[in-house]
Formats: structure tokens, C-alpha cells, sequence
């Protein structure tokens, strides 16, 4: 008897995990897949938030998973052909749209006619368009800047305005004297990471590659000189050395480093360590020697993509466009709350960014960045853009260590990169 | 067809005589649920994975190339580096492992030493610690100024920090360190599992004969737990072939990261299938052929192992 | 003599310690980031603190950690029992009805194990949506049943249980599933428990296919939760590590209760 009944708890069990409800499609329910639930989710939530506001019964569902784990799921999805399992809307990291955008045609929704792109920088519609098709709605901007510590800074006799507009050279020459009078380094370095390398290059508006896709590194001179500016610094002992995140976010919450130089969603990671309140600032990012290199680039970013064979596209289309393509409170809302920087046009001039921020010693860090990023010049980042931050970070050992000279190193990188495009 | 020679005589006739013997009977019914449920849900992907390793793709965009992928190997600068690599993580961590867990299962197989449940519980914790939690604190304790070079410093030892993570020869001592650590509790638990089997009487007479403890180590308890060696040699060398965990941990910046461990002295062939497939364009038919690698290099080693252990195969 | 003998317990012990506590030291750390912010974990603090609390309750206002963690279990639960119940039934009939057409199935049994999970990923995707199978735990469990490992351990640990038990038991007129339940199984307890460990253990701390399978957030295991949750720019390290060390204590509990059986002697095992 008692094996009869512990085998019908069995099998009630297996049923209940075997529970499949298979709907229609729901036709009044978006899915949303994102990472991060600091800052993108958060996001969401607000927009969602809004959203049902006015069309309250519109269920809106936000997967949250890891970032690594997106770009899985969607892949496996997309190549298996099958309609099932697909989200409404997917963020999607810059670097990779395009690759996403022409690896499965088709596969995501076209907004040119929905959303009005103009009210967006400009680089960030350029990267989602394909044969003069815009496919997705931008979302954060990942505008850099030179962060530093003032008080540190001072102590090495140096004020706002000698940070402001500097050459790579001359953020060198500024490392060392600090160095120098305070013992402090003036960057925290993963020399495995590739970020700074990117930051250059799209200042000077280039990329690893020719307007054709072709790979593009032995004869370009930005990249050269971004290169023998990493080395630059690494020779010129002004690094604290760390290896990942953690380590590199610990380096400045620590004073171990002075400065910071990356895109601006560092800012909530440098507002974690509280004790270093208002003694910090933000001055435009170093530019190379190269005379089409400005002041200002980008690192990272995403946007919202919607797709196409989804059963709540029209309706995810109308949430987007209610919210991300036209809020712009919404837009001072979580730049307040999440530190997300849009690239919304009209909200940049918001309440929310011109309000002095006194972490940053009363600078209106967020207007400033704003202004930059109308500045930024728009890459086409192409469909290869991780074979080709892999293929010169895995020549950089050997060139920092002199193994190989720069030539070399840029032969070696656009050698292997040639050979991972190989259709 | 085998008859069990110890069967009577009269039953094996009368088996014989039916078209399937007993023997027979019960052994396709013992594996059949098995075989049957693989064949379901392996069949199809092995296959279908093996007709992608003939296809060069871009998401969706196809192309035949019959044997062109395996051609390409050849000549990929990091399918030779990740097959280094993960060579090289094999050859050495590995035996050293299998080794320490022999010691350490004799040890605490051994009724004299005290507290040996708590020893087993502890040297299994590794095994069950997240790889989030173990990697995050293996890196923390590995980097410049982290526990292990202040330790040693401190100890005279060496002079200057190690660059664990930096460098590529030290990045992959560190993995091989971290792998070691992981799972030489596991395969702990096999071995000792296998030496419950060997009777207490075999060691009380060996002892009586005068034998010491390391000889009766190798002459009774080696032999006789041989085929769990063997399992462990050859499950080890499938997950150390197939290795992906520990590379993407210990690689700064894991997924995003430009290379896996500096100068990709981490990436493993696993790594790059995966590179393949969802970080760069993705090429699901090469990353297939990749993969039969991998399934090549694992039959060859795993029929050494059989071989070398003398079992028929 | 005695000197030796002391000298060699001395290296015995010292050697046994070490491994120990570099073995448990980093699970000790995991307790104590519990007690700590993510800052003072980042920093390296070793020492307890006081977020206890308040790490677990925001653990459990984020997310439904309790219906995450049944989700594990209930997974887990049927996963260990299939696979211990087919995959010893299969390898004793290797082992022990051995016939050249069986070898061969062997061979091609073993040899799935060899196949890399990321090239049977997508075509099975397909399969268990054409199943109807998708985003459920059943599809989870039916394509995770079968565990070649086990297979191949079960016949290894085969090879030394004595044949001539069995022989007699025939020879007494007992079916071939009775003597399977009731002689052999009952003999090889440390084979199940370690089997049963190998089997919870890789079940529970299963991701990629998981991640694939599952789609929405009830359906969600452990793993997925701490994944998403480590993922941020700036996780809070804190609750992930509370939610790890809610993640691992199944496993603990069950490797204790189990390790016993690895102490059991051959003695009072064969006796029948």
C-alpha cells in the first residue's frame, strides 16, 4: 500500500513538472530578455513601469540572465530556425549588432518607419542600419571620459584645465610627475584588456576594418598608434597592474590609481566607494596624435532590438516607442537612479543632467558627457569586431615584452584575423 | 555466443536450443532502457552535428564545404593554440591529480589515522564549492598583491610577485592549480568507494607477512581498485579535453574578455567551440568540426587507457 | 622504530591538514562573504561582518528563491533516480551478460560521452521544441536521464563483485531482476552512494543546457539565478554569496549522510 501511494505522489509530481501550457500566442504579453540587474533591468522595469500606466493590461515579463548567457540563448534560438523561445525584445551589445543583424536575416524587426531616428546620436542609428534599414532602438551611451581624483591631481600641481583636451602624451607626461610627487599611479591596467585600444581608435573615427570590412590594421595608422600608446604607458610605470574587473573597479575604490578612463557606466562603480565624494572629476578623453583623432569616443553601449517573428512584436514596437523612443522624464528618471546615460537627443538637456553633481565637485558631469556624445565619430563596427580585439590582444605579450616590434605585431594580428574571417 | 561455463550442462543445451539464450535475453533487457532513451535523444544531434562539420556558416547563411572545414584546422593559428593548450593541461594536471587522490584515498582509507570523516568531508568541499565563489576568491588570492605572493614573500620564497594571472605561463600554472584543487576530492570519493571492496583480512595477512604500508599500497590495494583507476583516468581525460569552466572563470573579463588568459595561454578547444557558436560570428559548423576534434583526441587517449590497462577492447 | 613510526604519523597528519585547509578555506570564505558588503568583499576581507541578515532578506525580497531552489530540487530529485535506476541496470548487463554484439553497442555508448555538449546543442533544441517540451522540467530531466559516465562506473565497479554469488543464486532458481535487486544491489552500497553523489551533484550544478531549455522565470534553477546575479557591472557579492551557500547546502547534507557507506567494510555485505 504504501508503495502504491509513494508511487501516485510520484507520478503526480512528474505531471505537474510536464504541465505544458501551450496558448495562442499571447497577444497581450511582451517578453524581454536582459542582463545586468543593476542597470539594464532597473531600466526596464521603469519603462515597463510607464508603460502600463497607460495600457494596464499589457503583462510585460523581464527575464533577467546573464550577459554571456543573452547572446547564447539567442544564437541557439536563431540557428534552430524554430519560432518557439524567442523574446519580443533583446538587448543587444553595439559591437554586435551588425553581426547579429546579417548572420540571421530576417530575424529582427525593421523600425525605420516606426521610430523617428533623428531624435538619436547619430552613431548609435549608424550602427543599426543595414541596407538603409534601421533595426533597433538605441539605448545607452557608452560616451568615455577621463576621470580623475582633483585632490591628487592637485597635490601633483595640476588643475581642471590642464586635463582638459590633452593629448595622449600628455596624459603620460601627467602620470609620471604624479607618480612622482605622490607615489600614486595614475591608471589601474589590465594589460590583457582591450578597452583602451578601442577607445583610441574610434577617436580618430577608425575601426579594424576598411569601409569594405576588410581587415584593416597593418597599414592603419590609428591603430599603430594606439598600440605604441599601450605600450607607452605600460613602459612609462604610471599603472597599478590588475587582472579583471573586480580588480581594476578595486584599484580606484582603493586610491590606488588616480584616474580612470573608459565609458561613463563606470560612474556608478566610482560613486560605490563613498569616502572619495566631491573629489572627483571628469575631463574629455585623451586624444591620439593622429590629427583626425578628437576628444571624444565611446566604449560599449547596447540597444533594444525587436524580433521579428515574435508573437508580441507590435505590441513590443509600441512599447518601445512609448517609452525609450519618447520619455524623456523617463530618461532623467533613471539617469538619476541607474547613472544610464542616454542617447535620446531631446532628454539630454533634462533637468536631471544639468543638475551639478557633487561627487564630482559640482561639475555637471552629465551635461558635459551629453555634449560629448553628439561628438563621438560614428564607426561601422562591422561583423568581426571580438575576432579582432582577440587577434591584437593576443599579439600585445609578446609586444610589450619586445618580442616583436610594432610592424611585426600588427602583421601577426591582421594575419590571424584574416584567417578567423574565412567566409 | 558466450555461455557462462559454470551453467549446468542440461540448462545451457536447453538454452541453446531456444533461439535466444537466456544470456542474451537479459542483457539486451538490462541495457535496453538505456540504449533506448540515447539512441532518442542522442542520435539525431550526433548526426546532424556531423553533417554541420561538412558546412561553413555565418548564422544562417550556409554553405557546403564537404572536408574544408577540416582543412582549415591546419592552418588556424588559434585552433593550434587552443589545441596546445588544452594538450597541455592534460599531459600535466591530469596524472598529478589522479596521483594525489590515490595518496590522500589511502590515507584516509587507512583505520589508524583519526578524524578521517572530517578529513573526507573537507577534501570533498572543493568539489561542491560554485565555480562562481571558488574562481572570484582563486583570483583574489592569485593576483599581484593577493595572499598567495604576500605569503610568499613573506616567507622568503620568492623575491618579486608572481603575475599569476598576467603571464601566460604563470595563467596557466594557476588554472592547472585551481583544476587540482577542484577535483582531487572527487575522484577521492571513487577511490575510496573502490577500496571497500578490498577485505581487511588481505591487508592483516600482508602485514603478518612482514609487508610494509607503501607495499601493501601497491602490491593489494592498486591492483585490486585497477578498473576504478581506469575510470577515473578516463573521465579525467574527457573533462580535461573537453576543460571550459575554469578557462572562461579565470580569463579577466570572462565572456567580453579579448583574449582567454593572457595571450589566450588559457583558451581551450571547448572555449573556442564556444567562441565560435556565440562571441564571434557564429560559425556552428566549424565550432561542429572543432568538436570532433575534441571526440577524435578523447578515443585516442581512452583507447590507450583501455589498452594499457589490459582490458579487452 | 618508534621514532620512525611517530615521524611518519607527523607526515601523515601535517600532509593531511594542509590539504584540508587549503581545500576548505575558500568554502570558509564563501561563509564569511555572507557576513560582508560587496565593497569588503571586493577588498579582500576575511573576517565576518554583520550583513548577515540583511543579505538573505534582500536575497528573498529580490527573487523567489524558495520556489528557484524547489525547482532545483524537484529537478535534481527525479534526475538521481533515474539515472542511478538505468544506468546500474545497464552497466550490470554489460558486465555481466557480455556478448560481442553488446561490446559493440558499448564501444558506441562510451563513445557519445566523448561528443562536446556545445554540438548537440542546437539540434536538440530543435528536438524538444518539436517535442513540446520546451521551457518545461520534464524535457530537463527526460534529455539528462541517461548518464554514460555512470554507465561506464557502474560497469567498472561490476567487474569486481564476485560472479560466483550469482552463479549460486542461479543455481538456487532465482530470477535474474531478483538477483539484481536483492543480492547485488544491497552488496554495493559505496558504488551507489558514490554514484549517487557524481549523479546529484552534476544534475544540480547543470547550466548550459538548462539555460537553454528554460525559458521563463519560474521555471528558473539555482544556477541561472546565481549566474544572472554575478553578471552585473557591480554584483552584490554579498547576496550571491548567500544565495551560493543556499545552492550548496544540499549537496553537503547529502555527501554527509552518504559518506558513511564509504566506511563500510566488505564485512556483514555478502553475507547472505
Amino acid at each position: 500500500m504504501k508503495r502504491l501511494l509513494s508511487m501516485l505522489l510520484v507520478v503526480c509530481v512528474l505531471l505537474s513538472t510536464g504541465a505544458t501550457i501551450i496558448t495562442a500566442a499571447n497577444e497581450s504579453k511582451i517578453t524581454v530578455w536582459a542582463w545586468d540587474p543593476n542597470f539594464n533591468i532597473p531600466v526596464m522595469d521603469e519603462a515597463k513601469a510607464r508603460y502600463n500606466k497607460i495600457h494596464p493590461n499589457v503583462e510585460i515579463e523581464i527575464v533577467e540572465m546573464a550577459k554571456a548567457d543573452v547572446e547564447q540563448k539567442l544564437n541557439t534560438v536563431l540557428a534552430s530556425g524554430m519560432r518557439e523561445g524567442l523574446p519580443d525584445i533583446v538587448l543587444i551589445e553595439d559591437y554586435n549588432a551588425q553581426k547579429y543583424l546579417q548572420a540571421y536575416p530576417g530575424a529582427f524587426a525593421d523600425l525605420t518607419n516606426e521610430i523617428n531616428h533623428q531624435n538619436f546620436a547619430a552613431y548609435k542609428t549608424e550602427l543599426m542600419t543595414l541596407q538603409g534599414r534601421i533595426y533597433g532602438v538605441p539605448f545607452d551611451s557608452g560616451v568615455s571620459a577621463l576621470f580623475y581624483r582633483t585632490d591628487i591631481l592637485a597635490e601633483a600641481g595640476y588643475q581642471a584645465s590642464d586635463l582638459n583636451n590633452i593629448t595622449w602624451d600628455q596624459f603620460i607626461q601627467i602620470g609620471k610627475t604624479v607618480k612622482e610627487k605622490t607615489g600614486t599611479a595614475m591608471l589601474g591596467f589590465d594589460p590583457a584588456d582591450g578597452g583602451l585600444i578601442r577607445i583610441m581608435i574610434q577617436s580618430a573615427g577608425e575601426w579594424y576594418f576598411d569601409e569594405n570590412g576588410v581587415p584593416h590594421i597593418v597599414n592603419n595608422e590609428a591603430i599603430k598608434e594606439a598600440m605604441v600608446t599601450f605600450k607607452k604607458i605600460v613602459d612609462a610605470d604610471i599603472i597599478k597592474r590588475t587582472s579583471g574587473w573586480n580588480e581594476w573597479v578595486a584599484s580606484f575604490n582603493r586610491g590606488e590609481s588616480a584616474a580612470v578612463i573608459t565609458g561613463c557606466w563606470i560612474i556608478g562603480s566610482i560613486k560605490a566607494e563613498e569616502s572619495q565624494a566631491g573629489k572627483w572629476a571628469a575631463a574629455p578623453t585623451p586624444r591620439l596624435n593622429s590629427p583626425s583623432s578628437v576628444n571624444y569616443t565611446n566604449l560599449g553601449g547596447s540597444s533594444w532590438y525587436v524580433t521579428e517573428n515574435s508573437p508580441g512584436k507590435d505590441l513590443a514596437v509600441d512599447f518601445l516607442k512609448k517609452t525609450f523612443a519618447a520619455d524623456e522624464d523617463f530618461y532623467q528618471k533613471i539617469l538619476v537612479a541607474q547613472g544610464a546615460v542616454g542617447t535620446y537627443l531631446p532628454s539630454l538637456d533634462g533637468s536631471a543632467y544639468t543638475e551639478p553633481d557633487p561627487f564630482f565637485g559640482g561639475q555637471k558631469v552629465f551635461s558635459d558627457l551629453a555634449a560629448w556624445i553628439e561628438k563621438i565619430p560614428p564607426v561601422n563596427y562591422g561583423l568581426f569586431t571580438y575576432e579582432a580585439d582577440s587577434a591584437v590582444m593576443v599579439v600585445m605579450p609578446d609586444y610589450l615584452a619586445e618580442r616583436i616590434d610594432i610592424d611585426g605585431a600588427l602583421r601577426r594580428a591582421e594575419a590571424q584575423l584574416k584567417n578567423q574571417i574565412f567566409f | 555466443m558466450t555461455v557462462n561455463p559454470k551453467m549446468p550442462r542440461a540448462k545451457a543445451t536447453r538454452a541453446k536450443k531456444r533461439g535466444i539464450t537466456l544470456h542474451d535475453k537479459y542483457g539486451w533487457l538490462f541495457i535496453s532502457l538505456s540504449v533506448i532513451t540515447l539512441g532518442v535523444f542522442m542520435l539525431y544531434p550526433i548526426i546532424n552535428s556531423l553533417y554541420m562539420s561538412t558546412i561553413a556558416s555565418r548564422g544562417m547563411i550556409q554553405q557546403y564545404v564537404g572536408l574544408g572545414n577540416y582543412r582549415r584546422l591546419f592552418g588556424d593559428t588559434v585552433f593550434l593554440q587552443a589545441l596546445k593548450n588544452t594538450l597541455l593541461f592534460f599531459g600535466v594536471q591530469v596524472p598529478v591529480m589522479l596521483i594525489l587522490a590515490l595518496i590522500i584515498s589511502s590515507l584516509l582509507n587507512d583505520k589508524s589515522i583519526k578524524f578521517r570523516g572530517i578529513f573526507r568531508t573537507g577534501i570533498f568541499l572543493p568539489a561542491v564549492t560554485s565555480l562562481v565563489t571558488y574562481a572570484l576568491l582563486f583570483r583574489m588570492m592569485f593576483s599581484l598583491d593577493g595572499l598567495i605572493n604576500t605569503a610568499l614573500l613573506a616567507t622568503g620564497i620568492i623575491r618579486e610577485p608572481i603575475p599569476w594571472l598576467m603571464e601566460p605561463f604563470w595563467a596557466r600554472v594557476t588554472v592547472m592549480i585551481a583544476l587540482t584543487w577542484r577535483w582531487t576530492g572527487y575522484n577521492m570519493i571513487f577511490y575510496l568507494s573502490g577500496m571497500q571492496n578490498i577485505p581487511d583480512e588481505l591487508y592483516e595477512a600482508a602485514r603478518i607477512d612482514g609487508a610494509n604500508k607503501l607495499l601493501q599500497f601497491t602490491r593489494i590495494t592498486v591492483p585490486l581498485i585497477k578498473p576504478i583507476i581506469l575510470f577515473t583516468a578516463i573521465t579525467s581525460t574527457i573533462g580535461t579535453l573537453q576543460l571550459f569552466d575554469e578557462p572562461m572563470s579565470f580569463s579577466s573579463g570572462g565572456v567580453t574578455a579579448a583574449t582567454i588568459g593572457p595571450g589566450n595561454s588559457l583558451l581551450t578547444l571547448s572555449v573556442y567551440i564556444y567562441n565560435l557558436c556565440f562571441k564571434y560570428m557564429p560559425n556552428f559548423g566549424y565550432a561542429a568540426t572543432v568538436a570532433y576534434v575534441i571526440v577524435i583526441l578523447v578515443a585516442v587517449f581512452t583507447i590507450i587507457q583501455f589498452k594499457l590497462a589490459g582490458d579487452r577492447r | 622504530m618508534k621514532i620512525k613510526n611517530i615521524l611518519i604519523k607527523v607526515l601523515q597528519y601535517t600532509f593531511l591538514i594542509s590539504v584540508f585547509v587549503a581545500a576548505v578555506f575558500p568554502f570558509y570564505w564563501m561563509v564569511v562573504g555572507t557576513t560582508n558588503t560587496a565593497v569588503d568583499i571586493i577588498k579582500g576581507k576575511i573576517t565576518f561582518g554583520g550583513q548577515f541578515f540583511h543579505n538573505f532578506k534582500t536575497l528573498f525580497a529580490k527573487y523567489n528563491v524558495a520556489g528557484i531552489f524547489w525547482n532545483s530540487c524537484k529537478i535534481s530529485f527525479f534526475t538521481v533516480i533515474g539515472q542511478l535506476i538505468i544506468s546500474s541496470m545497464a552497466g550490470y548487463g554489460f558486465e555481466v551478460f557480455s556478448s560481442k554484439t553488446r561490446e559493440k553497442f558499448y564501444g558506441g555508448v562510451l563513445l557519445t560521452m566523448m561528443v562536446p555538449f556545445a554540438a548537440l546543442m542546437i539540434p536538440l533544441f530543435k528536438m524538444i521544441v518539436r517535442l513540446h517540451l520546451l521551457d518545461t522540467h520534464l524535457g530537463l530531466i527526460l534529455t539528462t536521464l541517461v548518464s554514460v559516465f555512470l554507465i561506464f562506473f557502474f560497469r567498472q565497479s561490476f567487474k569486481s563483485f564476485p560472479k560466483e554469488i550469482i552463479q549460486a543464486a542461479r543455481v538456487d532458481g532465482a530470477g535474474e531482476f531478483r538477483i539484481f535487486y536483492a543480492i547485488v544491489v544491497p552488496a554495493m552500497k559505496a558504488t551507489y552512494a558514490a554514484a549517487a553523489i557524481y549523479s546529484f551533484m552534476t544534475s544540480w550544478n547543470l547550466y548550459m543546457w538548462p539555460l537553454i531549455v528554460l525559458q521563463t522565470n519560474e521555471k528558473m534553477t539555482m544556477q541561472l539565478l546565481i549566474s544572472s546575479m554575478s553578471s552585473a557591472y557591480f554584483p552584490e557579492y554579498g547576496m550571491v554569496m548567500s544565495a551560493i551557500m543556499i545552492s550548496t547546502l544540499p549537496m553537503i547534507i547529502i555527501f554527509f549522510r552518504l559518506q558513511t557507506y564509504f566506511v563500510q567494510g566488505i564485512t556483514g555485505s555478502l553475507n547472505q
